[in-house]
């Protein structure tokens, strides 16, 4: 069963395009490139915020760009925008080649897809002129919430067609987690909404929901989406079955049970009951069983190769060493040193862009020819693209990740004053935003590179470019 | 795995377990907190916002305030929250109950401010707090938007902020908040949790010498 999905050896010269070249291909094309511009944009306002940081009075005549909303931006931008597009649109693709059968119910995904980027730009707005809520990954305004749930069911209907309709009862690694995701957006955004925004639980309830939210929507959605990819991926361009993909399954149940436990990791040492940090820190810590199964399986795409693996390896690393660091973080001892500090911005970023990013990437590299039917426009861009982006990341994660333990280190001791802080982070700071740049031009090269493609003649035979 | 129907009913059912675990059973421990009545004093805790305070959150709440400020304060021993002055006793969930929008924050590249108001020995006024909005310090950029710089026709305002050195405005014009930066202050102002909660006090520590000797409040950051 298994080899029915692995033994397929996809060597780049035998791609073929997906039979499918009607609305099912121009939807999908659609949401690729909305969110290739949702990540350029969101690329720059990480940069705006970034700057900011060190150096405050930046824009801050600017409404609003002030700091608190810049980051806001930018993070909706980058998960609302950029995986709400990209990630889905992905999703979608790997179930429909899974099922054999090209994208049904268009319709409603095209239309979806239309709304889901109203929406996020009407929510952008509504951030920039005072409609922020100031939870972490919701920051969106109420009132866009609905209409973003409501385009997200309709694009998600043509991912439950796919699988529902599934020639083979088999089913593999990535439709679990593509399925997963689908249906688990849904309810957590709803019940965050609804218990946050609609009719806000009482008192600390809001940040127990908002962690579990945050954290949820992270492991059980942006992580899932990515993996997706990663395990449709890698097994067809390395050519041979997983190893240890007995394990998968557990690996995936482990994911999904644990992934909402862990969000109380943030609420150490406050004023939320102590059980929901001490659940949080347990299950991060079984949680690691996930990171070593995922490592285990996906471990044939370090032997490199295709520019597609080499986007999903450093993304695979990413997620296991930031799963390793999560854990590590989540315990007391640990926390009261990175609690509050630019640590913590260093793994949701590290996480955010190393891990899940570097996958969809990846596995972007391997569909796009695939739908469009045309091979990468540039190679150099490509490179470049690669490149760029894993220098950026590192750069930031080493950045901010040190500037965190100066700063929690500064914190803990009581006589260390705020300016002479922000002094000790200053160069790590700056540092931050020489990776944003990095960061925003790899973005563009890719941008570029995927308009350019999409813009040149489509090809015949030839598809020795394809990755 | 097979089927289809299991991999949802599975999801489905681990996304519930996780909702009713910390969802549900936080809202059964806490949900139904009430303000507690010292007979003492006559009257209960923690009061209710003013509505300009309570107006004042919701500008702290979209300019992202929270962003760089957390509302909350660590246990003596965890972190150096009560020996900065932030407050004299841990933060406990029956703060927060009146609170329309918490915000705990999750970084802390500026200062605490669960007990802004309360702080000891000295607490901002709300002329430092308008002028520290408008001017910036340190890390925090001005909010000088929030502001208006008018003409004086006739005499000064009464709400006109009083600056001196860089701040000052050229002869015949003067700051005066806008309805945003009175209220937010009015929220700031709000921030007093120096009303001591039974169980603020829990058991004691495991590790005296941690926590058994609090530093007495420096109030070093007041005024930061």
């Amino acid at each position: 069963m298994i080899s029915a999905e692995t033994h397929s050896p996809a060597a780049p010269a035998a791609v073929r395009p997906d039979s499918d070249s009607g609305p099912g291909r121009c939807v999908l094309l659609f949401m690729l490139g909305s969110g290739m511009l949702w990540l350029v944009l969101s690329a720059i306002l990480a940069l705006i915020s970034s700057i900011q940081v060190h150096s405050p009075e930046f824009l801050a005549d600017c409404a609003f760009l002030t700091h608190g909303r810049a980051q806001a931006l930018a993070e909706t931008a980058f998960v609302y925008g950029w995986i709400g597009n990209c990630g889905l649109a992905l999703a979608l693709w790997i179930l429909c080649r899974l099922a054999g059968e090209p994208l049904r119910a268009s319709k409603w995904a095209g239309t979806g897809a239309i709304f889901w980027n109203l929406g996020a730009a009407i929510g952008l707005a509504g951030i920039a002129f005072g409609g922020m809520t100031a939870i972490p990954m919701l920051e969106l305004p109420r009132f866009v919430q609905p209409l973003l749930l409501a385009s997200y069911a309709a694009v998600a209907l043509a991912g439950v067609a796919a699988w529902t309709g599934r020639r083979r009862e088999v089913m593999f690694a990535s439709h679990w987690y593509a399925v997963g995701a689908l249906f688990l957006f849904p309810w957590l955004f709803s019940v965050a909404q609804v218990m946050l925004l609609w009719f806000p639980v009482r008192g600390v309830l809001q940040a127990v929901v908002a962690g579990w939210f945050a954290q949820g929507l992270w492991t059980l959605w942006i992580a899932p989406l990515a993996l997706a990819g990663a395990y449709y991926v890698v097994p067809r361009v390395a050519g041979m079955v997983l190893p240890a993909y007995d394990t998968a399954a557990l690996g995936f149940w482990c994911l999904i049970l644990l992934g909402g436990w862990t969000g109380g990791r943030h609420l150490i040492g406050g004023p939320a009951p102590a059980w929901i940090a001490t659940v949080a820190i347990g299950a991060a810590v079984v949680l690691l069983f996930h990171y070593i199964v995922v490592f285990a399986n996906l471990r044939p795409g370090f032997a490199g190769g295709a520019t597609s693996l080499r986007f999903i390896s450093f993304g695979v690393a990413a997620y296991v060493l930031g799963g390793l660091v999560d854990a590590i973080t989540a315990l007391r001892g640990v926390a009261v040193l990175t609690q509050f500090t630019h640590f913590d911005e260093a793994q949701r970023q590290f996480a955010l862009h190393g891990a899940a990013t570097m996958m969809l990437f990846g596995t972007l590299y391997f569909a796009l020819p695939r739908i469009a039917g045309r091979s990468w426009a540039s190679r150099g861009l490509v490179r470049g693209h690669f490149a760029l982006y894993a220098l950026g990341v590192l750069l930031l994660a080493v950045c901010l990740g040190t500037a965190g333990c100066i700063q929690g280190d500064a914190l803990n001791d009581p006589k260390a004053a705020f300016a002479d802080i922000a002094i000790m982070t200053r160069g790590w700071l700056l540092g931050a935003t020489a990776a944003q740049i990095l960061l925003l031009a790899a973005d563009i090269f890719l941008a570029v590179n995927f308009f350019t493609t999409l813009a040149s003649a489509p090809e015949g035979g030839d598809r020795e470019g394809a990755p | 795995m097979k089927s289809g129907a299991l991999l949802f009913l599975g999801v489905a059912a681990a996304f519930g377990l996780s909702f009713a675990g910390i969802v549900i059973g936080s809202n059964a421990q806490l949900g139904r907190q009430a303000p507690f009545y010292d007979d003492s004093e006559g009257a209960s805790f923690p009061a209710r916002l003013p509505g300009s305070a309570a107006a004042g959150q919701l500008a702290y709440r979209d300019l992202g305030c929270a962003s760089c400020h957390t509302q909350q304060v660590r246990r003596a021993g965890f972190g150096s929250d009560v020996d900065r002055g932030w407050g004299d006793r841990q933060s406990v969930a029956r703060d927060y109950i009146y609170q329309p929008y918490v915000q705990l924050g999750w970084s802390r590249t500026g200062p605490d401010l669960t007990n802004i108001a309360g702080r000891k020995p000295s607490a901002p006024d709300a002329g430092d707090l308008m002028r520290l909005l408008y001017g910036g310090q340190g890390g925090m950029p001005a909010y000088s938007f929030l502001f208006e710089d008018r003409k004086i026709v006739g005499q000064v305002s009464d709400d006109a902020l009083k600056l001196t050195g860089r701040l000052e405005p050229p002869p015949g014009r003067q700051i005066v908040p806008t309805d945003r930066a009175r209220e937010l202050v009015d929220y700031l102002l709000s921030l007093n949790t120096t009303y001591d909660y039974p169980e603020a006090h829990p058991a004691p520590a495991v590790h005296p010498a941690a926590e058994a000797h609090p530093a007495p409040a420096s109030g070093g950051e007041a005024k930061k």
